[in-house]
Order: structure tokens, then sequence, then C-alpha cells
């Protein structure tokens, strides 16, 4: 009983409607199931040079390193995950050093960043790591879970006890980040790894959807949608009905199983088994 | 008088007076020392004199017993040894009959309210709990590495025990799965344990797995001796030193 996971995924950005520029971004490579979004910060433009740099150099390494295993490995490598996901958080230490290069070499860029949430799916592990505030969740028979954990000074707070996460919701302080990509030398990457299931959604997304929908607002659009791109306008519309005060970027993978011929499925079973 | 002392979590919890008859040691109740865990067998191992030396035997146990945390199968004991049975701990006690008397007499004779105590299952919940919150402190700090470990209880499995190393453990038929079940039918991914900075986290597969005999209703931490029960596979979720 082994399931052929097909990944259907839907994606959309929002400019939102307060805000006069959109300095989210996200990029998908289907061939390599990667999925990345950023959410960028910095005045004038240069929250958008930041995440989007960091979405490309992050693309660019993984691909790199799928048709080169010679590589190289930015940062340290985990003995607690896999290769893979080592080496999706070595692209986004790259992704530090080029958006912090950049930055430094451009005074009015000084001090730009970038938040990092990245998922890479290799037949049934899910990849993921991530740097700031934007989010993974999985929706997993009807429970959603947060797979990452913000690396904001509220989120930070509530971890060690000192704040409710009703007192975070509602604090001024939540734009406060304790971790970015590219506003210091090195950046210390989180990385999280998930068996799939059919069944399964992945959201990733930017703080513009979750400061304007709740947890069980965003399930309930992925359960009653008709496909992973329905789901993405529609929280995306949510969003923006419920106020929209900052850029909303979503990206929503449905896990579904893989309809292929016996014949199919015995050639990759001879593959798998060889 | 040598004595045989069984600690859990450095609480002492029973002394038993060494004599020329063997102690015993193991799950069910009419061993001389008994330890209901579920990590323990029945008849886990015993410790005896033999040609004056003192003598610790594995009864063919599942989970062993250690010596000094090396598993043996039967070893010579000395004053101060310590075998790890489960999460229990028996210190071997020598004392110089001819020192006895002179400590005795140095000493106001201290009530010992341990000699006679009687694990019931109150006693035990008590102990446990409080052991949980002293496994929860420990964890925290660093000098002591402690390795979390699924052992099998029951079920058709590929190992009899598993050190879990990293982020994702699947417990499931898929090639990622670090608890390879067996048999027909059985799901790719049954259960998964996800590591987190505070500790180790058990979610659900294509199952929802129990934990000490209550089904889980999303992800829920793992205490020290938790049973956890997926399908007809129980595992016992144990951290070693």
């Amino acid at each position: 009983m082994r399931p052929f996971l097909h990944i259907e995924a839907g994606a959309r950005t929002d400019l939102g409607r307060v805000r006069k520029n959109n300095e989210d971004c996200y990029s998908i490579d289907p061939s390599l199931q990667l999925y990345v979004l950023s959410d960028g910060m910095g005045g004038e433009a240069h929250g958008e040079v930041a995440s989007q740099l960091a979405v490309q150099t992050v693309l660019t390494h993984c691909r790199q390193a799928e048709n080169s295993r010679a590589t190289p490995i930015f940062g340290e490598s985990s003995p607690d995950v896999c290769e893979r996901t080592n080496r999706l958080a070595s692209a986004i230490h790259l992704a530090n050093r080029k958006v912090f290069e950049t930055a430094a070499s451009n005074a009015a860029q000084k001090g730009m960043g970038t938040t990092v949430v990245a998922a890479w799916i290799d037949s049934q592990r899910l990849s993921l790591a991530h740097v700031g505030d934007s989010r993974a969740y999985l929706l997993r028979a009807g429970s959603m879970d947060q797979l990452t954990a913000d690396h904001s000074l509220v989120a930070e707070k509530v971890r060690v006890g000192i704040l409710t996460p009703q007192e975070a919701d509602a604090s001024e302080m939540q734009s406060v980040l304790t971790r970015a990509v590219g506003t210091n030398g090195t950046v210390e990457v989180d990385t999280d790894e998930q068996a799939l299931l059919v069944g399964d959604f992945l959201l990733l997304c930017s703080d513009g959807l979750t400061r304007m929908v709740t947890d069980p607002e965003i399930a309930s659009v992925l359960l009653t949608s008709a496909s992973a791109q329905e789901s993405a306008d529609r929280l995306v519309d949510l969003a923006n009905e419920n106020g929209g005060v900052d850029n909303i970027s979503v990206i929503v993978l449905r896990v579904a199983e893989k309809s292929e011929s016996v014949f199919e499925r015995l050639k990759i079973w001879k593959r798998y088994s060889a | 008088m040598s004595r045989l002392v069984l600690k859990f979590e450095h609480a002492v919890m029973k002394e038993v007076p060494l004599g020329t008859r063997p102690v015993t040691i193991g799950r069910a109740p009419d061993n001389d020392i008994q330890i209901d865990n579920l990590a323990v067998s029945n008849y886990h191992a015993r410790v005896y004199l033999e040609a004056g030396s003192l003598v610790v035997e594995d009864l063919n146990s599942l989970n062993g017993s250690f010596l000094n945390d090396i598993r043996i199968e039967r070893a010579m004991l000395k004053d101060g040894d310590s075998i790890l049975i489960g999460k229990h701990e028996i210190l071997v006690d020598q004392l110089n009959d001819a020192v006895q008397p002179q400590e005795s007499w140095r000493k106001a004779p201290v009530p010992r309210v341990n000699e006679t105590m009687i694990l019931d299952t109150q006693q035990r919940r008590m102990l446990l709990d409080a052991a949980v919150a002293a496994g929860e402190r420990s964890q925290l700090s660093p000098d002591r590495l402690r390795v979390p470990t699924l052992i099998v209880i029951s079920g058709r499995t590929d190992e009899k025990e598993y050190r879990i190393a990293g982020k994702l453990t699947v417990i499931g038929s898929s090639k990622l799965a670090t608890v390879r079940l067996r048999g027909w039918l059985t799901p790719d991914v049954a259960a998964q344990i996800n590591k987190h900075d505070d500790g180790y986290y058990l979610g659900r597969g294509d199952r929802v797995p129990k934990i000490n005999g209550i089904s889980i209703s999303g992800l829920t931490k793992l205490n020290d001796g938790d049973v956890i029960e997926v399908g007809r596979v129980r595992l016992n979720f144990l951290y070693r030193e």
C-alpha cells in the first residue's frame, strides 16, 4: 500500500488595501516540487529587492544542487535532518549572504531584509526551512498545526511564557522580528521534516494573511475549495475583506493520490524495489 | 549485611537484604523486587551469591539488564555497582559486617520508612508524575545527555528497540519509516514523531495513535515512560541516559 503522492499547487500574492507596494514574493518550481515564499522589509522599494533576491537565490541554489552534488553547502549541516532539508537550509544561508552583501554595497539599501519560508517535497518527505514570521501550516484530518515557530519578539515571549497567545495577537510589537534574512552576516535557519499523507494540505503564507484571517477560517477555506488555486484566491480575498493592512501571499499545496495505470505502477514499483 | 536498594529517579523505593537465597527482579508480583513497568520482563533478572561472590544474571529479558551502563548477561557485583532495569536502578550496598555494629553504635538508628514501602497504584502515579517533572527539568540541563528510545512491547516490527535521532521519526511501512511495521495492509505512515525544541511530539498518520490508552487529538507531547499504541504495535517511549 504505497500511495504515490501528487501535489497540486495554487498561489497568489496581493498588495492588500493599505500598502503602496508589494514587498512579498513567492516562486514555485513544479519539477523540483520546491515552494518558496518571502516577505521583505526596508524602506522605499528595498523590501522587494530583498524578498525577490532571497526567493531567486533559494531556487537557483537548489536547482544547482540537483544537477551537481558538488554544489557547496552554506551554513552548518545538521545530523537531525536529511540531505535535502540541509540543502534547503543551505540555500537560505546563501540568500542571507547575498541580501546582506547587496545591502552593504548600496548605502540606500542598508538594513533591508526578508523572511523566507521554503518547502521541498521528495516523494513523501516534506522538508521545511524558515527564517522570520512567514509560516507553514499543515492541515491533516481536520486539525491544523503551525509547523514553523515565528522568529518574532512576541512569539519568543509566548514560548517562554511571558505573554499569552491572546496578548501576542493584540500586541503592537507583532512586527518586531528576532531573525531575518539579510540583516546580519550570518543567520540561524530553522528546519523541520514531515511525512505527507494523501488528504493533507500545506499552506505557506506571509503575516498579511495570518493577522487578518484566523486559523479556523483558514482551515475552512482549505477544506471547502474545489482546487488549491481557489483556496489561494479565497484566502487572499478574505484577508482583504478583513482589512488587508499588509501584503498577502499564500502558497496552498493539496496532497492527492496519483492516478496511474497498473502498468505504470508496476514500473515504479520495480524501480523502488530494485 | 549486604542489601540491594531499588531506586526510581533517585528516590529510594525498596531495600532487600541479601541472604543465601537468590533475589529475583521482574514485573510479576511474586518477585522479591517487583517493578511494575511494561519495559520490565516478568522475570527479568536475579542476584545471588556464588562461591562468596555476588552475581547478577539477566534472565533473557526483552530489554536487558545493565551493569554500570553496560548491557550484561551475567556479571560479578561489587559494592557501589548500579544495575539498571528499565528505568529503575538497583544499587549494590555491601556493608562489611564487622563495621556494622560500630556504625550503629556511633549513630542513633535512623528509622527507614523505605524499608517497608509497598508500591500501590497511587504512589506509583505520584512518583511517576514527580519523575516526569524531574525528567523535564533535567532535559533542560545540558550536562546530561538523554537519548529518546522506543522499545517495542508488542507487535510486528523490524527491530526491538529504536533510538530516536532526527526531527522526523515515521512509524509505518514507508521507506521513510524508522519504526518499520510488518504485515499486510500496514499503512505507509501510521504515525510520526517530531522533534521540537522542548521535546518530542506524537502526531497521527493514517492511524490515530494512543498514548497510555487514550487516542491523541492532534500533536501530543511525549513524556518519559509513555506507552504508544499504533494499530497492533505497542511501544514504550523512554529517555535513556
